[in-house]
């Protein structure tokens, strides 16, 4: 299937005035100020989209779609919002008066979300009568988020909202899964700058290969074993970007790397997990700040997981991609992105952005986002010039060459 | 054997030389590429290790002018890349083995045995 990218992100700006309209309907309801943190369109795998949502509680309503769009839409609260809309809406404890007074203002935000789709195609998209839902992680998510194995086109939303002049966020998704047909339909090549599904998904799994061989670096140098939980690849506003990593101090290392694809690569710790790194890594007292030694460190560190990332890439396209030494960082998520998007701004005004989380096995205390911001015009080339047959052929093993 | 050691990370060079330096002997350490090139020039050691991504000047740049200098110099690259295409303009440049980062200890040792002996 040829998707066109011009026509993605119409659709995903529809998303994001969806998703403007959708809490503007919650702030008219409840009195919650609201704002639109980030919207992108991921493509992701089930398992991923599903780890997003293990191990909390949400409550909200599905809606099935039918007409020049079908699929299934999701709105989901997590526990703080969803108590945050019932405080207000139904003060009294009536639990059955709460679940209806979700249902509906799931329905109302959900129906703006999709309005706007409707328009732009000059058609009707019809919506089922919601259902609500209440569960914890992916008993929410859509069927097809559930079902097979295929990559989904994820159109996502995050909000924050506060209430009442305090800073009390609160956090809700809107999914919106389309269905393969519709979607070839909606995303039918009108523009030379169509890409192959196919070809993404490819890319996708290259990407996540590139992460798990950075996560087992990260475990042959410091013995912490670590896998990548989540890998997406997202199509996002450049403006969103910043927000999207979020406003938590990271220590981390950014690289510049050229070639057939240039483009950054982020490399972000949080806090204790950069410190935990640093510590196996320089066995030796240190006074807990980022002196010359523990930044050395981490930029070697960022040195070898980059090459595990991008050379799967390298490899696969036959070409070469270089990148620089790595250039040490500390400081707020959106800070490290922002001179990053600046740059890149110059030329484009949407970024493909490859996003993988890599954690410790057994719990959440270590965290590493790894971010790819691949030159677009150039990940669109290489996306045409890929092989799907050698995309297999991320590794090379020297000695077949010495 | 004398072994020189190039790496623009202190952290790796320090790992390096902790290996090497039990069966043989360190005669220098480089941060790039040009501190390579002058420092093979006046040590003439028997053994390089050359790191590819470093500032100023690279690796594989640094590789291909000390073998112009000395052709039958020995250089290892011990890097963390693994693409084909820059292992083969390694080869090009003159290198003799690959070692990819993270390594073991046993790995380097192999390696320089292996260029040595062969």
């Amino acid at each position: 299937m040829e998707i066109d990218i011009r026509a993605l992100e119409t659709y995903n700006k529809l998303a994001h005035d969806g998703a403007q309209s959708a809490v503007k309907s919650l702030s008219q309801l409840t009195g919650i100020s609201t704002r639109v943190e980030v919207t992108d369109v991921s493509l992701m795998s089930p398992s991923d989209l599903q780890y997003e949502f293990i191990g909390n509680e949400y409550a909200g309503v599905s809606i099935d779609l039918t007409g020049e769009i079908r699929g299934e839409t999701v709105l989901a609260f997590d526990e703080q919002a969803r108590t945050a809309v019932t405080d207000v809406l139904v003060p009294a404890d009536d639990p059955e008066m709460k679940k209806s007074s979700i249902k509906e203002v799931g329905n109302i935000m959900t129906s703006g979300f999709i309005d706007g789709w409707a328009n732009h195609l000059n058609t009707k998209i019809k919506s089922s009568p919601p259902t609500y839902i209440e569960g914890t992680g992916t008993e929410v998510l859509p069927r097809s988020a559930t079902e097979g194995d295929s990559h989904l086109l994820v159109f996502r939303s995050r909000v924050e909202a506060s209430r009442g002049g305090v800073n009390e966020p609160v956090d809700f998704r809107i999914l919106l899964v389309p269905d393969q047909t519709s979607l070839e339909t909606a995303l039918e090549p009108q523009t030379d700058t169509s890409i192959s599904f196919e070809k993404l998904e490819v890319f996708n799994e290259m990407t996540k290969e590139g992460a798990e061989k950075s996560a087992s670096n990260i475990t042959s140098m410091t013995g912490i074993e670590t896998s990548v939980n989540i890998s997406r690849l997202s199509l996002v506003p450049l403006e969103d970007i910043p927000a999207e990593v979020g406003t938590k101090r990271y220590v981390g290392t950014v690289m510049e790397f050229q070639g057939k694809l240039s483009g950054y690569l982020i490399i972000l710790f949080d806090q204790p997990s950069g410190r935990a790194v640093v510590d196996s890594l320089v066995p030796m007292e240190t006074e807990g700040e980022w002196g010359e030694m523990e930044q050395g460190a981490l930029q070697e560190l960022g040195n070898i997981m980059t090459s595990g990332f991008i050379d799967g890439w390298a490899n696969v396209l036959n070409a070469e991609i270089k990148h620089s030494p790595p250039k040490f960082v500390a400081d707020i998520g959106s800070s490290i992105m922002s001179p990053i998007i600046a740059q890149i701004a110059q030329t484009d005004d949407h970024a493909f952005l490859l996003d993988s989380s890599i954690e410790t096995d057994s719990d959440r205390v270590f965290t590493c986002q790894m971010l790819a911001l691949p030159r677009r015009d150039e990940l669109e080339e290489a996306l045409d010039e890929i092989l799907v047959e050698n995309s297999g052929n991320t590794e090379v093993d020297p000695n077949d060459l010495f | 054997m004398d072994v020189l050691i190039t790496d623009d990370s202190g952290f790796m060079r320090d790992l390096l030389r902790e290996i090497l330096e039990e069966e043989h002997n360190i005669v220098g350490e480089a941060e790039n590429g040009v501190e390579a090139v002058e420092l093979y020039q006046q040590e003439q050691p028997d053994i390089a290790f050359m790191d590819i991504v470093m500032p100023i000047k690279d690796g594989i740049e640094a590789t291909d002018e000390i073998t112009d200098l000395d052709p039958d110099a020995t250089i290892v690259m011990c890097t963390s890349v693994e693409q084909a295409e820059q292992m083969k303009d390694s080869i090009k440049a003159g290198a003799d083995g690959y070692i990819t980062k993270p390594f073991q200890k046993e790995s380097v040792l192999e390696e320089v045995n292996s260029i040595t002996s062969g």
